[in-house]
């Protein structure tokens, strides 16, 4: 994983959005600024961050929805940034991507097996019969009745609908998927689905996958690899597992221990340092971005930009005082300590719901 | 709107409240029910709750389970041409707020009893400052000259810990951030020093770092001040955080309610199980996480029994037939399914 070349990279990518002279004024919004990342083949790499801090955008730039104002994104070694309108048209059968809302993202007035079947026209050269086939086989792929083909989307739940949005991506065969808030619009029940059906075409299809989520339970349940994300930058990257038991950025430790746990009593009063609110991207803050909600900000954070530096088992962290600080992660308890009756009803619930569903609704 | 009235009381009615035999209740509901016009099903169906003074009640449950419609039906303010309540009493400082004449209840509404929304850009008037509207909420309910309600509204902003409030009391909403607004609302609902406060999803629109700041803002606040709240959450981290006592809404009725560690602890219905394993970790990964199958069913539909029998991987055919009871515990925890506890009745049986 470690010696092959990454499929997805980019390098001191930037967006900035407004700030035109003339009719077009505005304000300079830097929403990406500038951000270097690689994402390996196979993985499920997450960007989290919270509104306003640009992971959004980089998910666009990723698949060259947007345009940058500079830099670069490589997939599998080509510049995307380079390629013409009808090379990149091409590669994008390989490169799909997933919206949080299932709402908006499906054209309303187009049955269910004209949306799924729209990018097997654009890619594929499969006659109307094949085209019937594949529409069926991934309906059933994604957990949805091919019956349901000739209805409209309004038809269908929530999550039924963000079903029909993922036949949709995976309907050209891609490689990669990027998923932008995939499962935020959905019910705590139904999100557990939509999770574990990501997970298995995951495997079915070798996909490498790019989670943008604010929800650090998903990402700590799906991904391999975290990158946190304020104001446009990226703060660190870690292996999942160290990340939350051993974050480096103050930033991140806030993030993790800002999360409500579903225990009781599990949470530390005294967790939960950070005061203020996010600074505007129009006018990021001088120096460390994040010193002015920083507790353990410093002189020469307000001064110096950090930049991203290894620091040793894959990780990387721009933070100048990172090696001296400590590095609280989850404390306590993250989850509830069950009696032994409650251990053996959730036993019996698994098995109960996986003998009887034997896979997806 | 009439052949409902000639039907029957479905079996399950009044279910027992558990906070009953601990302290005086606040807020007693007792079997409500709730019905839109269209629909013969219920929305809410014969719910009852109650809630201590100076406790935290939360309502748990997914989009749809009528947790909200039970919050809007305790504040009247459900839209009377379109909504019909069958059934049920919502008694607040002895008296029944649900058969309150209008002009009684806009006196009791936001003084003795507030309400705070999940938007709060929608809930404050754009084209006024903050500091005038929350003037005019306390001279509305108290006879205090202009002065004084600025005074208050400055008071106020400096409890919910909004920084340079003489300065933010002259900003309009769109100047604020979504944090700062919801502390705004949180200063115009504590105002008049309510008994309850309603918070429907009060920080789900937040960041988590901000949903951190304001979940210990209502914490501290409520502590100061001993104000009972009925918080309404999807989330079952804000209800871990939060709650005193929890009730579970799948639906349109309480599947399970209890005290918060009963609940967490030793969840009874298959609901709420299913729903806590469905929630991802922040512990080491777990392989697949447990699902509920299918999704709720709409009004039109119904099922008979158990509503929840549809989706329920234990549901037999009884459970599809008859409504299950409230079944109340000792301890004030309680659940509505035949076949709780499951480790009896379903290993019992397969063993």
């Amino acid at each position: 994983m470690t010696a092959e070349a990454p499929i997805l990279e980019t390098r001191d990518i930037v967006k900035h959005f407004g700030g035109g002279t003339g009719l077009a004024a505005g304000p300079l919004v830097h929403a990406v600024d500038p951000i270097s990342l690689s994402v390996n083949r196979g993985e499920t790499f997450a960007i989290v961050g919270e509104s306003g801090c640009g992971k959004s955008t980089l998910a666009r730039l990723l698949l060259r929805l947007i345009e940058p104002t500079s830099g670069q994104v490589y997939y599998e070694g080509q510049d995307l940034t380079a390629l013409t309108p009808t090379q990149m048209r091409k590669l994008r059968a390989e490169m799909q991507f997933i919206f949080q809302d299932p709402f908006s993202s499906l054209n309303p007035r187009m049955k269910v097996r004209t949306l799924v079947e729209e990018p097997l026209l654009v890619h594929t050269r499969l006659s109307a019969r094949e085209r019937r086939t594949r529409v069926d086989e991934l309906l059933r792929q994604v957990g949805l009745r091919p019956e349901y083909a000739d209805r409209y989307p309004h038809e269908f739940s929530g999550g039924q609908r963000q079903r029909i949005g993922i036949a949709r991506a995976l309907a050209s065969g891609p490689k990669l998927l990027i998923g932008d808030e995939p499962v935020s619009a959905l019910d705590v029940s139904v999100r557990a689905q939509i999770i574990n059906l990501l997970d298995e075409l995951k495997g079915a299809f070798g996909l490498t996958l790019v989670i943008i989520s604010h929800d650090l339970a998903v990402i700590r349940h799906m991904s391999d690899r975290v990158a946190v994300m304020y104001l446009g930058q990226i703060v660190e990257t870690a292996p999942v597992e160290s990340l939350f038991e051993r974050p480096l950025h103050p930033y991140t430790q806030a993030l993790i221990q800002a999360i409500p746990v579903p225990a009781p009593g599990a949470r530390d009063p005294g967790d939960r340092k950070l005061r203020g609110d996010i600074p505007s991207p129009v006018a990021p803050p001088p120096g460390c971005r994040f010193h002015t909600r920083c507790p353990h900000a410093v002189e020469i954070c307000h001064q110096k930009e950090p930049f991203l530096e290894a620091a040793g088992e894959g990780r990387f962290v721009a933070c100048h005082r990172w090696s001296e600080l400590p590095h609280r992660g989850l404390t306590g308890k993250v989850g509830a300590a069950l009696t032994p009756g409650a251990e053996r009803r959730f036993a019996l619930y698994r098995e109960r719901s996986a003998a009887d569903a034997g896979g997806s609704p | 709107m009439f052949p409902e009235a000639a039907m029957p009381m479905p079996p399950h009615a009044n279910m027992p409240d558990p906070a009953a035999f601990a302290e005086p209740a606040l807020l007693r509901v007792e079997n409500l029910s709730i019905g839109f016009a269209g629909t013969a099903a219920n929305v809410v169906d014969s719910v009852s709750f109650s809630i201590a003074a100076g406790k935290t009640l939360c309502l748990v449950g997914e989009s749809g389970c009528g947790k909200s419609v039970t919050s809007l039906a305790i504040m009247g303010l459900l839209p009377p041409k379109s909504t019909r309540i069958p059934s049920g009493r919502a008694e607040f400082d002895g008296r029944d707020l649900l058969h309150l004449p209008r002009a009684e209840l806009e006196t009791i509404r936001g003084d003795r009893l507030a309400m705070i929304f999940q938007e709060p850009m929608t809930s404050l008037n754009p084209s006024f400052t903050v500091g005038d509207q929350i003037a005019e909420a306390v001279r509305r309910h108290r006879k205090v000259s202009h002065e004084a309600a600025r005074e208050r509204a400055l008071e106020m902003f400096r409890r919910v810990r909004i920084p340079s409030p003489e300065q933010r009391l002259r900003e309009y909403p769109y100047q604020l951030s979504g944090g700062m607004r919801q502390r705004v609302m949180i200063a115009m609902a504590l105002a008049n020093d309510p008994q309850l406060l309603i918070a429907d999803e009060p920080t789900t629109a937040l960041d988590v770092t901000i949903q951190a700041q304001i979940l210990e803002l209502m914490r501290e606040l409520q502590r100061e001040t001993g104000t009972s709240m009925l918080l309404i959450t999807h989330d079952l981290g804000v209800v871990a955080e939060t709650a005193d006592m929890v009730a579970v809404m799948y639906a349109g009725h309480i599947v399970e309610s209890g005290p918060v560690e009963a609940i967490f602890r030793d969840p009874q219905h298959p609901y709420t199980i299913g729903l806590m394993g469905s929630m991802p970790s922040l512990g080491a990964r777990t392989g697949r996480l447990a699902t509920i199958r299918g999704s709720v069913p709409p009004p039109q539909a119904m099922p008979a029994g158990c509503r929840f029998s549809t989706r329920c991987p234990f549901a037999d055919d009884r459970c599809r037939r008859e409504v299950p009871p409230f079944v109340l515990g000792a301890d004030g925890h309680g659940a509505a399914c035949f076949k709780a506890p499951l480790e009896i009745h379903i290993e019992g049986k397969a063993g």
